[in-house]
């Protein structure tokens, strides 16, 4: 009885409601669900674990749409709850993916040409890049945030966000310098 | 801009497009080529980062979100129909315990009287046979009868006392119809001598063992009738 009075009246524009929640998050999937799945990737180094992120994030993201105001701070609203995934996915279990997938990263990638090759030598300094560094540049490179967002982003002030893009960009070079410096001294 | 600080920003960010850097870089080819191989560092960064997101996630993100939504809806729905459930059946416990709980016959009988309007139209005779016949089926006073015809008797048939099968009367009074309810004698049934409303006067008494209940517009009816029916009633 209750049940019915309350669906009978207020159903129109619930449904509308319904309709057009769905619709953003349909667009909000459609547009960024690549970068997204791409951040989790980078953040914990492993396929399968950043596919669940990437489905838990976008959960969570459909159960609090109505907090997203502003629809262009999307991708930062979203990437802030991956995040949040991430890191409760460490205080669930206790294992480092990470560390597992950095080694194996290695075998995968087939290295018909010398292009694939270079990449697939960049991915793993990537991969090697303390997450601190790795996690700046990635917004910056992938998600074409500035300075400011980033810091935002990581809580971190400016500063010290542009410092650590200063030091990933230059680890980054040192390490590709000396492993093909090395690699042609072996050659 | 000192070379150390041009550096440190196009390591920071190469495709900065602010005037400061833009005008550093115009200083000399050495920096734009500084800043260019960045650039092409930065692509190939970028190119690196690019991995091939799985096919079907964008799929799976919508289907998923889909099956949540279904999945609250049923739960929802769930609870919905406990609430309905619990509902019903506090209504069906409290509805049976009121019907334990005692009844006030004089308040009773008079609803009766202003609900039932077919037995204050009826012109009917009945013989004082036909009703004991009906007595004698209510069970609990198979004794009881009338000993002679109580006047003109217009209607009489069972009523329900919440719960309580009774005998319901139309007798004629000098001055109008008086109702008479005859009730088998219960524990939780409270007897008033006398009740009233705005219309009706009501008076009640024990008679062998049951309740004698009588309804009318006029006391004086009601005293004529009691008389008639102390009489012929035993």
């Amino acid at each position: 009885m209750f049940s019915l009075k309350r669906k009978k009246v207020p159903s129109p524009s619930v449904n509308n409601d319904m309709l057009s929640k769905q619709r953003r998050y349909d667009s909000l999937v459609r547009a960024l669900h690549g970068d997204l799945y791409r951040y989790a990737y980078w953040l914990c180094g492993d396929k399968h674990i950043a596919e669940d992120i990437t489905q838990e994030t976008f959960l969570r993201a459909w159960r609090s749409l109505e907090s997203l105001k502003d629809d262009k701070a999307a991708k930062a609203w979203l990437i802030t709850i991956l995040r949040r995934e991430n890191a409760r996915r460490f205080e669930r279990k206790q294992f480092d993916y990470s560390d597992v997938e950095q080694s194996e990263l290695a075998d995968k990638v087939s290295l018909s040409t010398e292009d694939n090759m270079e990449q697939h030598l960049l991915r793993r300094q990537i991969a090697r890049l303390e997450v601190e560094y790795r996690e700046p540049l990635i917004l910056q490179v992938i998600g074409g945030f500035t300075g400011d967002e980033i810091a935002n982003i990581l809580d971190l002030n400016r500063n010290t966000v542009m410092t650590r893009l200063f030091r990933a960009r230059n680890q980054l070079k040192d390490m590709l310098d000396d492993t093909q410096t090395r690699g042609h001294s072996n050659g | 801009m000192d070379e150390l600080k041009f550096r440190r920003e196009a390591y920071e960010n190469p495709q900065r497009r602010d005037a400061d850097f833009i005008a550093a870089m115009g200083e000399s080819s050495q920096r734009a080529q500084f800043v260019n191989d960045l650039k092409r560092f930065d692509n190939q960064i970028e190119a690196a980062l690019n991995i091939d997101v799985p096919t079907g996630l964008e799929a799976k993100l919508l289907l998923n979100q889909q099956l949540h939504q279904h999945q609250v809806r049923r739960r929802k729905m769930g609870f919905t129909l406990a609430m309905v459930a619990s509902v019903a059946f506090v209504a069906g416990i409290s509805f049976s315990l009121f019907r334990l709980g005692p009844v006030d016959l004089g308040e009773h009988a008079l609803a009766h009287v202003a609900h039932e309007t077919v037995a204050m139209q009826s012109s009917l005779d009945i013989s004082y046979n036909t009703i004991n016949s009906q007595l004698a089926s209510l069970g609990n006073f198979a004794n009881a009868r009338f000993t002679e015809q109580p006047g003109r008797v217009f209607f009489s048939t069972y009523c329900d006392f919440q719960g309580v099968r009774s005998l319901h009367l139309v007798m004629q009074g000098e001055q109008g119809k008086v109702t008479l309810f005859i009730v088998p004698i219960e524990e939780r049934m409270i007897l008033e001598q006398a009740f009233a409303d705005n219309r009706y006067q009501g008076e009640g008494f024990t008679a062998d063992n049951a309740y004698m209940l009588l309804v009318a517009e006029h006391h004086s009816d009601i005293d004529n009738i009691k008389n008639e029916i102390q009489q012929t009633f035993i």
